[in-house]
């Protein structure tokens, strides 16, 4: 391995932003994010001697700070164990007794990619992510936002694979609803 | 009369997540026929499923989310200190 290869410090000038982003689109929070990419780059300067050369540099660096994310995922949500016992069920609110909907969803009209380029719509999504109960937010994020599978997220959020799906059916309820009133709603009517 | 709508929900929802049972298919299927509000919750968590995943593909692009100075150079530092040089 060239010494290079083996510098940390151009590590940290040639991925230092990619890891960034990484975190940071998983953890929504900068301060977690930046400390994240400086524990994967010190914890791969330790491990130097394990990297097999067999992946890129920063298929290494994103496979150590893809564990980190979880490690702090999974203890964030075990420190929460106690607040979520009760998780919020909306579909109470969105189906009559015998099985209905209350309010009939209606068609959306817009397009994946041009909601891409809107911020207005990604921020309202965000807010309506903000309001779904703790753990469906966690699980969620994963599922969606960091197109983890399953089994990963399982295993994070120690939960069975039933249970998650239960809980990103909800989320995904109370999303559509947030996102019909918020957005799609608002542009009906104008 | 009992309605289907919101095992349909939940179904919908599993299906982008598991394969379903031959049952659960047909139930499913024969109620999306049925429903069109159903019909238009199916378009909605479509619509939803692609937005995610452009976006996933995205941000890994996005060249303008970058890791803030002072976060840099406190890295820099502590990287330094650990390699002892």
């Amino acid at each position: 391995m060239s010494k290079e290869a083996s510098n940390p410090e151009s590590w940290l000038t040639d991925h230092g932003d990619y890891l960034f982003r990484y975190a940071q689109s998983r953890l929504r929070n900068e301060e977690q994010a930046s400390d994240m990419v400086q524990e994967t780059l010190l914890a791969a300067w330790r491990g130097w001697e394990r990297f097999s050369g067999n992946s890129s540099v920063r298929t290494w660096l994103v496979g150590i700070l893809k564990h980190k994310i979880t490690d702090l995922i999974r203890k964030e949500i075990r420190n929460r164990r106690l607040a979520e016992a009760v998780e919020s069920d909306p579909t109470s609110s969105l189906f009559s007794a015998d099985g209905r909907w209350i309010e009939a969803p209606t068609s959306w009209k817009e397009n994946p990619e041009d909601l891409c380029e809107s911020d207005q719509f990604q921020k309202t999504l965000q807010g309506c992510i903000d309001k779904l109960p703790e753990k469906q937010q966690i699980v969620f994020r994963m599922r969606e936002i960091s197109g983890e599978d399953t089994e990963s997220i399982c295993k994070t959020a120690e939960i069975t694979s039933t249970h998650l799906h239960v809980l990103i059916h909800r989320a995904r309820l109370a999303l559509r609803t947030c996102l019909d009133h918020h957005w799609f709603g608002g542009n009906r009517h104008s | 009369m009992n309605h289907f709508c919101r095992e349909a929900s939940q179904l919908q929802s599993d299906e982008l997540e598991r394969k379903l049972t031959l049952m659960e298919r047909i139930q499913l299927r024969m109620h999306l026929l049925l429903c069109g509000a159903c019909r238009n919750y199916a378009d909605n968590l479509q619509l939803l499923n692609s937005f995610f995943h452009n976006l996933r593909k995205q941000t890994e692009k996005d060249e303008s989310i970058t890791l803030p100075d002072h976060d840099r150079e406190r890295i820099k530092e502590a990287l330094k200190k650990a390699s002892g040089s």
